[in-house]
C-alpha cells in the first residue's frame, strides 16, 4: 500500500488514539444463517483485530437511554448543537453502550428550508475521533467533514464548526467520516429534509414519515465486536442480523383507509441493499438522492442501496395490516441454490375510517417533472461523449486462511450481481481490511485508490466509466458515492436510463459498466468511495479535485 | 485434495483463479448452444437488468428481472425447418414446469424480455406464428443462465476437514 494510501486508510480503517477494548474476548462463534454451516478449516479461528466495542466497558446502566430523533425545524442562519456521545441502548432485551447524537438515534431531523444555510457546533464526546459529513449536501468544501482531505479529525473532547447550505430540495443524511464501520453502525447518523419553496414539489398526501434503516450484528444477547485495528468482515461489509427502522427493531404507523403516505427513505446500513415493499400496497418513486425523478413511475418494490436515499408515495386502499417488508433472493453457497428471505421491519394499520382529504386521484396520476428535464436537457449533450475516466473495481487478497482462499476458488462458477445477505459469514468475518485490499483503479495510468491523481476544471461536466471486475478474488457490488457534486446515471451496460434522476450515490453490481455524468460545479476536493464501511476501510476510496475557475 | 486437483475442479466449474482479472464472460452471459437443426449457427445471449428506477429491476420478492439480448448469425430461415415463419425465444425453469415466452428473435440483436426466474433455461424454438402460447416446433438453440451454474459444494473435501 502506498504511504499517501495507509494515511487515508489510517482515518477510515485504522487505529486511532482513544480506542478501547484491548481485554475484551472476541465473541465466538458469529451467528451463521439457518442451514448454513461453517468450514471446517475456519473453526477455532478469529479475525486477526483487537476486539473493540464502544466505551470501554462502562456500565451501560451510567449512561443515559438513548431517545427516538426529535424534529429540529431551522431557518437560515440558526445554530445547532451536535453532540457525538455515549448512550445506551436495550435491543432483545439487553442494554449495550452505543453512540448518538444528542442522546438520539437516529439524530436529530433537521428540516430547513432550501438555500438556507445553518450552523452546526459539533462536539465530540465519544471515545473515537470523529467528523460530521453532510451526505449530498452540496456544501462548501471545508465543511465536507473528509479527515486529512477538509479537515483534521476532531478527537475526543474536542469540537468543530460546520456551516451548512442547502442547494438542494430532497432528504439528506449526516455521518462521521472516521471508522464508520463502527460510529455509524453504532448508532451516529441522522437526516436532513430539505424544503422546496414551491408548494406543489411534491403531490399532496395524508401524512410524511421519515424513515432511515439499518441494521446491527449480534449473537443472542451480545454485540459481535469491531477490529480496533481496522474493519473486519472486509470481504462483504457487516450485515447486521437485527433490522432497525428509526432505531427501533418494529416500525409502526396507523393511518385512516386510503391514505397516501409519502415516505422519504435512507439506508444507513453498513453494506446491506434492500428490497422494501409493503405488502402489495401500490408504490409510487417520485425522488431520489439530489432531486426528482424527469418521471414519477410505479415501482413492485424499492432497491436501496447503503447511503442511497428514495422519495416514494404509498397508498393503503384497505383496512387491515400491511408489513413494511425486506425481500430479497438468498444464496446458500453451500448447496448451491437460492432461498427467498423476508424481514418484516414494520407494520402499517388501517383502520377503515376514509382518510381525509381524499387524494386518490392525485395519487393515480403520475407527474412529469419539468422543471428536472429542463435542467438534465442541458447535459444531454455530453452523453454520448467518450469517457473522460474510466474505473474498474476489484480487490486484491492478502494472507486471508487457507480454506477461505480454497473455497474462493472453487465458489466462482457464479457470482451474483448484488449480494443481499451473507452468504459466508464465517469466512468474511474473519477477513480484515490488512487482508483484503478493495481498489478503484484508474485504467488510463494503473493506479489505484488515493494515489489517483484525478483533476477537473470547475463548470466541466466530467463522463466517467466505472466497471465492476467479476473475474476478482471476490466480486461484488459496490455503492460509489461522490462527495460534494451531483451526477446522472446516464447508462447500463450500454443501455441509455430511460428515466433520469439526480444522484450522488450509485450502485454498481458485479460485472457490471456503469456510465456517470458528474456536474463538477462545485470547487474542492471531494471523495469518490464505496459507502460499505468496511470497504471504504479497506482502501476504496480517491479524491477528485474540482479546480477553481 | 491437491492444488492442482483443486485448480482442475476451478477450471471445471468455469471459474478462474484469483490472479486472473481479465475480461471474459460474466454473471450476465449465456452461451447458446445450436441443435443438429441448424448447424453451423453462432449465438449468445446477455443479460440486462429491465428497464428500473433503482438500476436494478426486481420483484417484490427479490428476483431479478433480466431482458434478454440475443445475438445470433448463421440461422436459416425457419421456413427451411417446416412449416415455420418465426423464431421464438422462452425462458423456462430448470425442472421445465414453468414456460415463458420472451418474444421473436433473428439473425443480428435482438432483445426480449422481461425473465424473473432465479434459475432458467433460454430455449429458442420454430414456431409457426410470434406468440404461441406453448412450444409446439423444434428446438434451435438453448442454454443455461449463469445463476444456473450453481452447484452444491456440501460434498466437497473441505467440509469434510480436509483444509
Amino acid at each position: 500500500m502506498a504511504q499517501h494510501d495507509s494515511a487515508a486508510a489510517a482515518r477510515h480503517g485504522a487505529p486511532m488514539a482513544g480506542m478501547h477494548g484491548d481485554s475484551m474476548p472476541m465473541t465466538m462463534p458469529i451467528p451463521m444463517p439457518k442451514g448454513m454451516k461453517m468450514l471446517p478449516g475456519l473453526m477455532g479461528l478469529t479475525p486477526p483485530v483487537t476486539p473493540f466495542l464502544p466505551g470501554g466497558g462502562v456500565d451501560p446502566m451510567t449512561l443515559p437511554a438513548a431517545k427516538p430523533s426529535e424534529l429540529v425545524r431551522m431557518a437560515d442562519g440558526d445554530t445547532l448543537v451536535l453532540t457525538a456521545m455515549l448512550v445506551r441502548r436495550t435491543i432483545r432485551g439487553h442494554h449495550f453502550v452505543m453512540y448518538g447524537f444528542n442522546g438520539q438515534v437516529p439524530g436529530p431531523l433537521i428540516r430547513v428550508p432550501q438555500n438556507a444555510t445553518i450552523v452546526v457546533r459539533f462536539y465530540n464526546h465519544i471515545d473515537l475521533p470523529s467528523t460530521v459529513h453532510w451526505h449530498g449536501v452540496r456544501i462548501e468544501n471545508r465543511y465536507d467533514g473528509v479527515p486529512g482531505t477538509t479537515q483534521d479529525p476532531v478527537a475526543p473532547g474536542d469540537s468543530f464548526v460546520y456551516h451548512v447550505h442547502f442547494r438542494d430540495a430532497g432528504i439528506y443524511w449526516y455521518h462521521p467520516h472516521v471508522r464508520e464501520d463502527i460510529e455509524q453502525a453504532m448508532g451516529l447518523f441522522g437526516n436532513m429534509l430539505v424544503d422546496s419553496p414551491e408548494r406543489d414539489y411534491y403531490s399532496p398526501v395524508n401524512r410524511e414519515a421519515v424513515l432511515i434503516l439499518d441494521d446491527l450484528l449480534m449473537n443472542a444477547d451480545t454485540l459481535i465486536p469491531f477490529g480496533k485495528e481496522g474493519p473486519d468482515f472486509a470481504l462483504m461489509g457487516r450485515l447486521g442480523n437485527v433490522q432497525f427502522v428509526n432505531g427501533e427493531p418494529s416500525y409502526a404507523l396507523h393511518v385512516h383507509q386510503g391514505a397516501v403516505v409519502r415516505f422519504f427513505l435512507t439506508n444507513t446500513a453498513s453494506s446491506r441493499t434492500y428490497n422494501l415493499s409493503f405488502s402489495g400496497a401500490p408504490i409510487k418513486v417520485v425522488a431520489s438522492d439530489v432531486s426528482r425523478f424527469e418521471r414519477e413511475e410505479w415501482v413492485p418494490s424499492v432497491v436501496m442501496a447503503p447511503a442511497e436515499r428514495y422519495v416514494v408515495e404509498v397508498r393503503f386502499p384497505h383496512p387491515g395490516r400491511y408489513g413494511f417488508v425486506n425481500a430479497v433472493q438468498a444464496i446458500n453457497h453451500y448447496e448451491g441454490e437460492f432461498r427467498a428471505e423476508v424481514d418484516t421491519l414494520g407494520l402499517v394499520t388501517v383502520d377503515s375510517t376514509p382518510a381525509t382529504p381524499d387524494y386518490t386521484r392525485q395519487f393515480r396520476t403520475l407527474r412529469t417533472n419539468a422543471e428536472v428535464i429542463r435542467d438534465i436537457a442541458k447535459y444531454r449533450p455530453y452523453f454520448d461523449k467518450p469517457p473522460d475516466k474510466t474505473f474498474t473495481l476489484t480487490i486484491r487478497p492478502r494472507g486471508l486462511p487457507l480454506a477461505t482462499v480454497q473455497f474462493m476458488n472453487v465458489d466462482t462458477a457464479y457470482f451474483a450481481p448484488v449480494e443481499w445477505v451473507d452468504g459466508m459469514p464465517a469466512m468474511n468475518w474473519l477477513s480484515t481490511s490488512e487482508q483484503v485490499r478493495w481498489i478503484i483503479r484508474d485504467d488510463a495510468t494503473g493506479k489505484e485508490n488515493m494515489d489517483i491523481d484525478w483533476h477537473v476544471k470547475q463548470g466541466s461536466v466530467v463522463k466517467l466509466r466505472i466497471f465492476n471486475d467479476p473475474h476478482s478474488f471476490h466480486p461484488m457490488q459496490h455503492p460509489i458515492h461522490l462527495h460534494g457534486q451531483r451526477m446522472l446515471v446516464v447508462s447500463r451496460d450500454g443501455v441509455p436510463t430511460h428515466n433520469l434522476v439526480w444522484k450522488d450515490t450509485v450502485i454498481i453490481p458485479v460485472g457490471a459498466t456503469v456510465d456517470l455524468l458528474i456536474d463538477a460545479s462545485n470547487p474542492g476536493a471531494w471523495m469518490m468511495h464505496c459507502h460499505i464501511a468496511e470497504h471504504l476501510g479497506s482502501g476504496m476510496m480517491t479524491v477528485l479535485h474540482v479546480d477553481p475557475k | 485434495m491437491t492444488g492442482l486437483t483443486l485448480a482442475l475442479v476451478a477450471l471445471v466449474a468455469g471459474a478462474r483463479l484469483p490472479a486472473d482479472t481479465g475480461h471474459g464472460p460474466g454473471p450476465y452471459d449465456i452461451a447458446l448452444f445450436g441443435t443438429s437443426k441448424v448447424p453451423g449457427v453462432v449465438a449468445h445471449a446477455r443479460l440486462v437488468y429491465a428497464p428500473s428506477p433503482f438500476g436494478i429491476a426486481v420483484t417484490a420478492d427479490g428476483r431479478a428481472r433480466y431482458d434478454v439480448q440475443i445475438t445470433a448469425t448463421g440461422l436459416p430461415a425457419p421456413s427451411t425447418l417446416g412449416p415455420y415463419t418465426t423464431y421464438v425465444v422462452w425462458a423456462a425453469t430448470p425442472d421445465l414446469t414453468q414456460w415463458r415466452r420472451l418474444g421473436s428473435m433473428s439473425n443480428g440483436e435482438t432483445t426480449v424480455g422481461h425473465v424473473d426466474f432465479n434459475k432458467f433455461l433460454i430455449v429458442i424454438t420454430a414456431e409457426k406464428t410470434a406468440t404461441p402460447s406453448a412450444r409446439a416446433g423444434p428446438t434451435v438453440l438453448h442454454g443455461t443462465s449463469p445463476s444456473g451454474w450453481l452447484q452444491t459444494f456440501l460434498t466437497h473435501p473441505m467440509f469434510r476437514g480436509v483444509y
